[in-house]
């Protein structure tokens, strides 16, 4: 079978994927009961029968008199048609897509960013430690993994601010940007830029080079905390699974054909090391929302975890859901993404 | 008579925690050119790790004490031996690593250009996630880059009219001399491999492999990749700016893709059906003879001098079996190649080798033409390995008492000793020397000595 085919099938997959998804969620939302829902949109200056009368308004317009999984589809059907929901935090009030909009490029930049930092410490920590198993520097490396490995992610960042951002002083330890340096600018308004919401890009794009550095600068601390508390496992999975494979017999065919040292491991033995991370890689995209909601709530830092540490806090249902929901969206596409890069990569998974 | 491979003394140990396994206890081999020279023994005998120190893979925790490998006369394993002179006694571990590390430089060259090796399980030899086009074009591009430049080089300088002299010439019988020098004289050095390639192909009609030869000509080249030709054939290799990174991978590409072509010309001939399409495959999608082939193919790639073959039939069922010993028979007519064919096998052995040496407790005991080893097996464990053969006509078959001894501790004097049933006295405490009984016979042991006895 091609590998479109493959896709097709596994796109297909993702519909009861979905739909439980959504189950899950809209019973989370009746766990909590009708009151909260009527709560945020009776005024508590209305008494008595008007009181009664608009709160009979309320459940004829929310379907709330109807059976359970009535209310489903309608819930599903207004989800399917963008309509998420309300939200009303200390940090932003409105429609719930709006505030996704606002809040989730940021944190997809910082995932991305954590990502490519993992990656590259990640592969390149593990096959050296692999490739000079037993050497002073493997048992620092094993130590010092396992440490990382042992911490919990607002340990690591704390660790970082007080070491790098109050000792030091070589990193800010805060927000995403310096605000003497935007104050009065255009596109920044109200600590939201535009148009992308994503600082970085929206300057570069002003041709703000000087804000850009900045808000990179403002980057660092969170991604390389985000990025310490994950990599940590990947090295270790990436040294065994290297070590196996280096045991392998067409590791030792490779050498026998004259390829250097450096082409065995970087080609040879890397690229079916990396196949069983590459599962690993749904795992990493959970830690790395996981660690957003801890990481930007430490930080200042004006993603989507930031936005969901505020609607749990403030009790918001509307946004709890949403998030909830988005989270799992994501989560099931980055599961889908990977079967699709291991069948790109490991050509015997193509049944 | 010229050797190919002089292997004399040669001793390794390997250093375990649980004690020094003596591997190889002094293994003599001389292996003439174009011949197939078997070894047999038992399990845990060593007849693999000779097979791996001849190649140079050796393991973390080994150390060759004694002997050299000589390959026409160069010696592979000076750099080992010089080691283990300095540190004879208590070798350091970590002082053996990096020596390795020192033998690995030293025989890269050596290693799938003039020695290679084909091992025992093809289920598991080849690299599961590359293209097996890719794993033969890998080692004809590392070892003769300029060979795959011409090729592409050629191709596209050659006009029609070339070619259709060319086919001209092949219609008429030409061989081989009168093809190369056509090339030489039009200046298309590197169209003349593909031409005969082409026309031995067994698996194709003749107006099939007509077309082919015509449409040699190809597209022509972009200035990069013209670029990378012409100073690959220059260098002879891959150097200078083609090292930078980046520019590397964009330099090898275009090789990669020649070495496909030539990969689809050598396995054609070596008679795998449907060339064009298994280059294009991954190993998974092949069996195990299959996946065999493709290995031996890889070992064949360059041309090398010498092909060792650990148990290359061991893991496959009779049939295929009997198919790659034909696919031997053949290749030893074809290249200018000689063989080590190591085996458990003895059946195995006879059916393709030329001699066959018998090997015990990492030692060699006796040597003799496949004839000899089987009508008039001269040392006692030739001969009971021997009888130890299921024969069709039925009848007990004798076993050998006891087991291989323990090489942390090898009995004293012959190694074979405690099991033999001729031992004498002098067997408890010397070792005997392998001796010639017959012009084509060698033989260690003390039964036959002061017949015609000349040390080798």
């Amino acid at each position: 079978m091609n590998l479109w085919a493959y896709t097709i099938r596994r796109l297909l997959l993702l519909i009861p994927t979905l739909l439980g998804l959504t189950l899950i969620v809209f019973i989370l939302s009746h766990v909590s009961g009708n009151n909260v829902i009527l709560a945020e949109y009776l005024s508590p200056k209305l008494t008595g029968a008007a009181r009664a009368i608009a709160t009979q308004a309320l459940i004829a317009r929310f379907h709330l008199n109807q059976p359970i999984y009535v209310q489903y589809f309608y819930w599903l059907n207004a989800i399917l048609h963008g309509n998420w929901g309300y939200t009303n935090t200390a940090i932003y009030s409105g429609p719930v897509t709006t505030a996704i909009a606002l809040f989730l490029p940021n944190t997809l930049m910082l995932s991305v960013v954590a990502a490519i930092l993992i990656w590259i410490i990640g592969v390149r920590f593990g096959v050296y430690s692999a490739v000079n198993r037993d050497s002073v520097s493997d048992h620092a490396l094993r130590v010092g993994s396992f440490t990382l490995y042992a911490m919990p992610i607002y340990l690591i960042g704390v660790a970082l601010i007080i070491v790098l951002g109050v000792y030091l002083k070589v990193l800010p330890i805060s927000g995403v940007v310096s605000p003497t340096m935007v104050s009065g600018l255009s596109w920044y308004v109200n600590g939201i830029s535009y148009p992308t919401h994503i600082i970085i890009i929206d300057a570069m794009l002003h041709g703000a080079w000087g804000v850009a550095l900045n808000a990179a600068i403002h980057l660092l601390l969170p991604a390389i905390t985000l990025a310490l508390a994950i990599v940590a496992g990947l090295i270790r999975i990436l040294r065994s699974s290297m070590l196996e494979v280096l045991d392998q017999d067409y590791i030792r065919l490779a050498r026998s054909k004259g390829l250097s040292e450096r082409i065995v491991y970087n080609l040879h033995a890397r690229k079916n090391a990396l196949l069983p991370v590459i599962t690993l890689f749904g795992l990493t995209v959970a830690g790395l929302l996981g660690g957003a909601v801890v990481v930007e709530t430490i930080f200042n830092y004006p993603g989507i975890g930031y936005w969901t540490t505020q609607a749990l806090l403030d009790s918001d249902v509307g946004g709890i859901m949403a998030a909830t929901l988005l989270f799992g969206l994501i989560l099931v596409v980055a599961n889908l993404l990977v079967d699709l890069i291991y069948a790109f990569v490991d050509p015997r998974i193509r049944y | 008579m010229e050797y190919t491979l002089n292997v004399s003394n040669l001793k390794e140990q390997f250093y375990t925690r649980r004690g020094i396994y003596k591997a190889l206890n002094g293994v003599d081999i001389l292996l003439r050119k174009g011949e197939i020279l078997g070894i047999a023994g038992e399990s845990g005998c060593g007849k693999t790790t000779l097979g791996l120190t001849i190649i140079g893979l050796l393991p973390r925790n080994a150390v060759v004490t004694d002997g050299e490998i000589l390959l026409d006369g160069k010696d592979l394993i000076a750099t080992l031996r010089e080691f283990a002179s300095k540190e004879a006694n208590n070798p350091n571990l970590r002082h053996s690593e990096n020596i390795m590390k020192k033998l690995n430089k030293q025989l890269i060259n050596v290693r799938g250009s003039r020695i290679s090796m084909v091992f025992q399980d093809p289920m598991t030899s080849l690299n599961p996630v590359l293209r097996i086009g890719y794993q033969i074009a890998e080692t004809l591009m590392v070892h003769q880059p300029e060979v795959l430049a011409k090729r592409r080089l050629a191709r596209s300088k050659v006009k029609d009219d070339d070619l259709r002299e060319a086919l001209k010439l092949l219609e008429n019988g030409a061989d081989e001399q009168s093809i190369k020098a056509f090339a030489e004289t039009r200046q298309l050095e590197g169209i003349e491999e593909q031409l005969l390639n082409i026309w031995r192909r067994n698996d194709l009609g003749i107006a099939r492999k007509e077309k082919m030869i015509l449409s040699l000509r190809s597209e022509r080249l972009g200035g990069f990749d013209m670029a990378v030709l012409q100073r690959v054939v220059s260098q002879g290799r891959i150097d200078g700016w083609m090292r930078i990174p980046g520019l590397n991978r964009m330099s090898k590409a275009v090789l990669i893709k020649e070495g496909n072509t030539k990969a689809v010309e050598l396995l054609s001939s070596l008679e795998i059906p449907n060339p064009e399409e298994v280059v294009k495959m991954y190993p998974h999608e092949l069996s195990g003879g299959m996946r065999q082939r493709i290995i031996i193919a890889i070992a064949l790639a360059n041309n090398p001098e010498l092909v060792i073959m650990d148990e290359p039939t061991s893991a496959l069922d009779v049939t295929v079996q009997a198919q790659i010993l034909d696919l031997l028979k053949h290749l030893k007519q074809r290249f200018n190649t000689s063989f080590i064919l190591i085996s458990h096998d003895l059946s195995v052995l006879a059916e393709v080798c030329d001699r066959i040496g018998i090997m015990y407790a990492g030692r060699i005991v006796e040597v003799a033409t496949v004839d000899a080893i089987f009508n008039k097996p001269l040392h006692p464990y030739t001969t009971m390995l021997i009888s130890a053969v299921p024969t069709i006509k039925g009848g007990e078959i004798q076993g050998i008492g006891g087991a291989v001894p323990d090489m942390r501790f090898p009995p004293s004097g012959c190694m074979f000793h405690p099991r033999c049933p001729y031992v004498m006295d002098k067997c408890r405490e010397n070792n005997p020397q392998m001796k010639y009984v017959e012009d084509e016979h060698l033989v260690a042991c003390y039964l036959y000595e002061g017949q015609k006895g000349e040390q080798n």
